[in-house]
C-alpha cells in the first residue's frame, strides 16, 4: 500500500468530507425524496390497516419477510470481509474493511426495521423485549421471533462497535484538521484518541476479540432468521439444512452487495489507487466459490424433497420449478448460478465491470430466492382446500423500493461525513507486527543459493 | 510540565526511546504518540500485556448466567404452557444464552478499551496536533531531571518542546 | 378432574348446510369482510365446511368437511407466538389472547389446518347491525389474530353455572354455536376426560380419523368418516 505517500493517501481519503459537489446534493434529494414516500406509505398502512398489503389467508407472510431475510443477509458481508479477514491477516483487506463494515450496520438497521413494518399492531413491538411490565408478563424465549430480537440487537450492537471502534483513530486526525463546528463534533467523535503505544495496544486487542465474537454472532444471526422458518410445520420448510443454507445464501449475497458498493465508491470518490484490481479479483472469486456453495446446497434440498416424494413437500416443489412459480424459480437459478459462473470463471470477464454484473444478478437472485422461500410453501400447505396465492399491492412495493434508496442514502451520507476508507489502516500495512510474519527460515529467503 | 519532541520517522524515534531510557526514565514514563501503531518498531511494542482478554472473557460469562437466570426466571415466574413443551425449555433458552454470552463478551470489551485507553478522559492529556501529519512524539509528562530528557531528546535530533 | 373439552364430526351426517357457519358468525361477532376481500382470501371463517366431490353431474359424491381449530394439544402455533398471546389453557383449549397480539401471524402460518384469521381491517358492522353483537365476546381491533375458541365464553358460562348449582357440568350441557345450531347433528361437543361423555363414545368409534395425524399436532376433533356413497 506504500505506493502512495502518506500525506496524498490522507488528502485523497479525507477529499470526500472536504470537498461537495453538486452532484452530492443532487443524489441525496433523489434518494431522500423515495425514502420520504416509503416512510409516507409506511404511515398510510399503518392508518388504513394492514389489509393495504397484499397478505392474505394463508399466504401470511411475503414482500416484508422477504425483505427481512435478504437485508439481514446482505449484513453479512461486513462481517465476512472485516471480521474474518482480520483474523487470517489477509493485507489486502485494509482498503475494505471499513466499507464493508458500513453495509453491515446499515443492512443491519433498514432489515431491523422489517420485523416491526409487518407487524398488525406496530406501536407495539417492543413487547418483544424482556423488561418488567405492568402486565407482568415477559417474552416468550420458545418463539424463533424473540431469538430474533436477541440476535439482531446483538450483531447490531456488535456492529456497530465493530465500525466505530477503528473510526477513532481517524476521527482524531480529522479532529486535528478541522476548525471551529467541526472541529468539536469529531472531537467528540475521536473520545479521548491521542495515539499512545498503549492505546493502539488496546485498540488492536480489542478489535482481535471483536472480530472473533462477531463471526459466530453472525453465523448464529442468520440462522436463526433462517429458524423463523424451520419450526414451523410447513411443508419445504422443515427441513434442518436451513441453518447452514441461510448463512452460506446470506454471505453470497453480501459479497455481491460489497462489491457493487466498492465498484460505486471507486469511481465516485476517485479511489482507483486504493481499491486496485485485484480487490475486486480477491472478492470476484469469493463471489464464484459461494455461487458453487450455494448451488450445492439447492441441490440437496432439492434432491432429498424429491427423493423423499412426501405429498405435502412434493406440492411444493412442483409449483416451484413446474408450476406458477417456475418463471420466477428459474430467473434465480440464472441470476444466482448461470450469470456469476460464467463471468467469474473467466478471467477475461472477471474485471471490475464483470464483477458488478454479476454482483447485480446475484442480488436479484438472492432476493428471489428468499420470496421463492417464502410465498410458494405458504400458499401451498397441507390442506388443499385452503391453498392461495399472492399479489403484491403498491404499498409493498413502494416500501421495498424505498429500502433499496435508503441503503444507498445511508451510504452516500456516511462517506461524505467519514472516510470510507481507514486511513490509519492503510497507513499501519507499511508496519506490520513482526509477529504477523514470522522471520523466513535461513533456506527459504529469495534471492539465495548456497555455496 | 511534559517535555517532548517530534520525529520524522520511526527510526528516529527509536534513537529518542533508547536515549531517554539511558538517561534514566523508566519505560512507564515514557509516552510515545503516532498516527498509526508502528508494529515493526521496537518501541512500538512497550506497553503491550494488557488484561484485556480476561475482562471479555468475564463479559461474556456473566452474559451467559444473567441470560440463564432471565429465561428461567421469566418462564418460572408465570408458567404458560405453549406447544406440550417444558415451562423451562432448555433448547431454545440456549439461543438466548447465547446471544447475550456474545453482547457481554462485546460491551465488557469496549468498556475496558475506553477505560484503559484513558479515552473518556477529561483532564487534558500530552498531545501534538503535528502528530496527525506523520510527526511521531517521544516525550516525558512529568519529568524529574528536566536537563538529562532534553538532552536525550536533542540528541535524537529534534528540537525540544516544552507544554 | 378437569375438563378435556373436544369434539367429534359425523362426516357421514354433515350436509354442508352452513349453518355452523352463520351461527359461528353470529356468536362471536365475526365479521364478514366483503365480496372483494373475500375474494382476496381474507374471509374469516372460524368455522368452514369444506367440499370435496368425485365426478361429473348427476353422478356426483360429495363429501363435506368442517374445519375449525383442532385445539391441538401440541400447538404449533403455541410456542412460535412471541408475546404469548397462543397458549394453552388447563382445559386443553389453545386460547388466543387478543390484548396481547401484535400481529407478526407466525401462530398462522405455523398452523397446518389454516384455521387462523388476521383482522385486516377493523371491524365495521353499520347500524342497525351492531344490535346483534354477543356482549360476551369481544370485539377484535386491526392487526390481531383470531381463532375458533370452542364458544369459550358458553364454556366458562356453563361452568360457573354448574359450580353455582354446586354440581357438575352434565354432558351436552355446554353447545359451542356451531353443535348447537348443526341440523344434522353432526357436530357433537364434550369433555373427552369423562369415558362416558357422547363426544369420548364417539372418538373411540373405528372409522374416527384426526386430521394431519402424522404432524405429531394431537388435534382434539375426531373425523368420522363418510360410511353411505351419496
Amino acid at each position: 500500500m506504500s505506493h502512495v505517500s502518506h500525506e496524498r493517501l490522507t488528502a485523497d481519503l479525507l477529499r470526500p468530507l472536504e470537498q461537495t459537489s453538486w452532484r452530492f446534493y443532487l443524489l441525496v434529494a433523489f434518494l431522500g425524496s423515495i425514502v420520504a414516500m416509503g416512510l409516507g406509505t409506511w404511515m398510510y398502512q399503518m392508518y388504513m390497516g394492514f389489509g393495504m398489503t397484499g397478505i392474505n389467508m394463508p399466504v401470511y407472510w411475503a414482500f416484508y419477510i422477504t425483505n427481512f431475510v435478504f437485508w439481514i443477509g446482505i449484513s453479512h458481508a461486513g462481517t465476512l470481509i472485516s471480521a474474518i479477514l482480520r483474523l487470517v491477516n489477509a493485507g489486502w483487506r485494509r482498503p475494505v474493511t471499513r466499507c464493508a463494515e458500513v453495509i453491515t450496520a446499515f443492512a443491519l438497521m433498514i432489515g431491523a426495521m422489517f420485523p416491526i413494518i409487518h407487524l398488525g399492531r406496530p406501536w407495539l413491538f417492543f413487547w418483544l423485549m424482556p423488561y418488567p411490565s405492568q402486565r407482568l408478563i415477559w417474552p416468550n424465549f420458545r418463539s424463533p421471533l424473540v431469538w430474533d430480537f436477541f440476535a439482531i440487537s446483538t450483531y447490531l450492537t456488535g456492529s456497530l462497535l465493530f465500525l466505530f471502534l477503528p473510526m477513532i483513530p481517524d476521527f482524531a486526525l480529522i479532529r486535528d484538521r478541522a476548525t471551529g463546528i467541526r472541529r468539536r463534533i469529531y472531537g467528540v467523535l475521536a473520545l479521548g484518541w491521542r495515539g499512545t503505544t498503549k492505546q493502539w495496544h488496546r485498540l488492536e486487542t480489542a478489535m482481535q476479540i471483536m472480530a472473533i465474537a462477531i463471526i459466530p454472532v453472525a453465523v448464529s444471526v442468520h440462522t436463526i432468521v433462517s429458524f423463523d422458518f424451520s419450526m414451523a410445520p410447513v411443508p419445504m420448510w422443515h427441513s434442518t439444512m436451513f441453518g447452514p443454507y441461510f448463512v452460506a445464501g446470506a454471505i453470497f449475497s453480501g459479497i455481491a452487495g460489497l462489491i457493487i458498493a466498492m465498484a460505486s465508491l471507486r469511481k465516485f470518490l476517485h479511489l482507483e489507487a486504493y481499491l486496485h484490481p485485484v480487490h475486486f479479483e480477491n472478492l470476484g472469486k469469493l463471489l464464484l466459490m459461494m455461487s458453487m456453495l450455494w448451488a450445492y446446497f439447492i441441490f440437496a434440498e432439492r434432491l432429498t424433497t424429491w427423493f423423499g416424494n412426501d405429498t405435502g413437500e412434493m406440492n411444493v416443489f412442483y409449483v416451484t420449478q413446474r408450476g406458477s412459480f417456475s418463471p420466477l424459480y428459474w430467473t434465480m437459478v440464472v441470476c444466482n448460478l448461470v450469470i456469476p459462473f460464467t463471468i467469474l470463471a473467466l478471467r477475461w470477464l472477471r474485471t471490475i465491470a464483470g464483477c458488478v454484473v454479476a454482483s447485480f444478478s446475484v442480488c436479484i437472485g438472492m432476493w428471489l430466492e428468499r420470496f421463492l422461500i417464502v410465498v410458494p410453501s405458504l400458499s401451498h400447505k397441507y390442506l388443499t382446500y385452503s391453498w392461495g396465492h399472492y399479489r403484491p399491492q403498491p404499498v409493498e412495493i413502494m416500501i421495498t423500493i424505498a429500502t433499496f434508496a435508503a441503503m444507498t442514502l445511508l451510504y452516500t451520507l456516511f462517506s461524505k461525513f467519514v472516510p470510507i476508507i481507514s486511513i490509519w489502516e492503510l497507513k499501519a500495512g507499511d508496519h506490520p507486527s513482526a509477529a504477523l510474519y514470522p522471520a523466513p527460515m535461513h533456506e527459504h529467503k529469495l534471492g539465495e543459493t548456497h555455496a | 510540565m511534559s517535555v517532548y519532541g517530534l520525529y520524522d520517522n520511526g527510526d528516529a524515534a527509536q534513537l529518542a526511546v533508547d536515549a531517554l531510557r539511558a538517561s534514566g526514565v523508566t519505560e512507564d514514563a515514557i509516552t510515545v504518540i503516532s498516527a498509526e501503531p508502528m508494529e515493526d518498531y521496537e518501541f512500538g511494542n512497550i506497553n503491550r500485556r494488557s488484561r484485556l482478554w480476561y475482562i471479555a472473557s468475564a463479559g461474556g460469562a456473566a452474559g451467559c448466567a444473567g441470560a440463564a437466570w432471565l429465561t428461567r426466571f421469566t418462564e418460572v415466574a408465570w408458567p404458560l404452557p405453549t406447544g406440550n413443551m417444558p415451562i423451562v425449555a432448555w433448547w431454545p433458552n440456549l439461543i438466548v444464552v447465547f446471544e447475550m454470552t456474545m453482547l457481554g463478551a462485546i460491551l465488557s470489551t469496549v468498556a475496558a478499551l475506553v477505560v484503559t485507553g484513558g479515552l473518556a478522559r477529561r483532564r487534558p492529556a500530552l498531545y501534538d496536533p503535528a502528530v496527525s501529519s506523520g510527526k511521531i512524539l517521544v516525550g516525558v509528562e512529568a519529568p524529574r531531571d528536566r536537563a538529562a530528557v532534553e538532552r536525550a531528546l536533542i540528541s535524537a535530533g529534534s528540537p525540544v518542546v516544552s507544554r | 378432574m378437569a375438563h378435556k373439552w373436544g369434539m367429534a364430526i359425523d362426516q357421514d351426517r354433515c350436509t354442508g348446510c352452513g349453518a355452523c357457519v352463520t351461527a359461528c358468525h353470529a356468536e362471536n361477532n365475526i365479521p364478514t369482510v366483503g365480496a372483494s376481500q373475500a375474494a382476496r382470501g381474507r374471509a374469516m371463517h372460524w368455522i368452514r365446511v369444506e367440499r370435496y366431490w368425485e365426478g361429473e353431474f348427476p353422478d356426483v359424491k360429495l363429501k363435506f368437511r368442517p374445519v375449525m381449530c383442532q385445539q391441538c394439544d401440541a400447538a404449533p402455533c403455541e410456542p412460535v407466538c412471541p408475546t404469548y398471546a397462543s397458549h394453552h389453557t388447563a382445559e386443553g383449549l389453545n386460547a388466543q389472547v387478543y390484548n396481547r397480539c401484535i400481529g407478526t401471524r407466525y401462530c398462522a402460518n405455523a398452523c397446518p389446518y389454516n384455521v387462523r384469521f388476521f383482522d385486516f381491517f377493523n371491524p365495521e358492522w353499520p347500524r342497525p347491525l351492531d344490535a346483534q353483537l354477543n356482549p360476551d365476546v369481544s370485539i377484535r381491533e386491526v392487526g390481531v389474530m383470531e381463532k375458533c375458541t370452542f364458544c369459550v365464553q358458553r364454556i366458562t358460562a356453563g361452568e360457573i353455572q354448574a359450580e353455582a348449582e354446586k354440581r357438575g357440568v352434565k354432558d351436552g350441557e355446554i353447545q359451542p354455536a356451531c353443535a348447537q345450531s348443526c341440523s344434522a347433528r353432526a357436530i357433537v361437543f364434550g369433555d373427552l376426560n369423562d369415558p362416558e361423555s357422547a363426544v369420548s363414545r364417539l372418538a373411540r368409534q373405528e372409522r374416527g380419523t384426526k386430521l394431519l395425524e402424522e404432524l405429531g399436532t394431537l388435534p382434539k376433533i375426531t373425523y368420522l368418516a363418510k360410511q353411505t356413497q351419496a
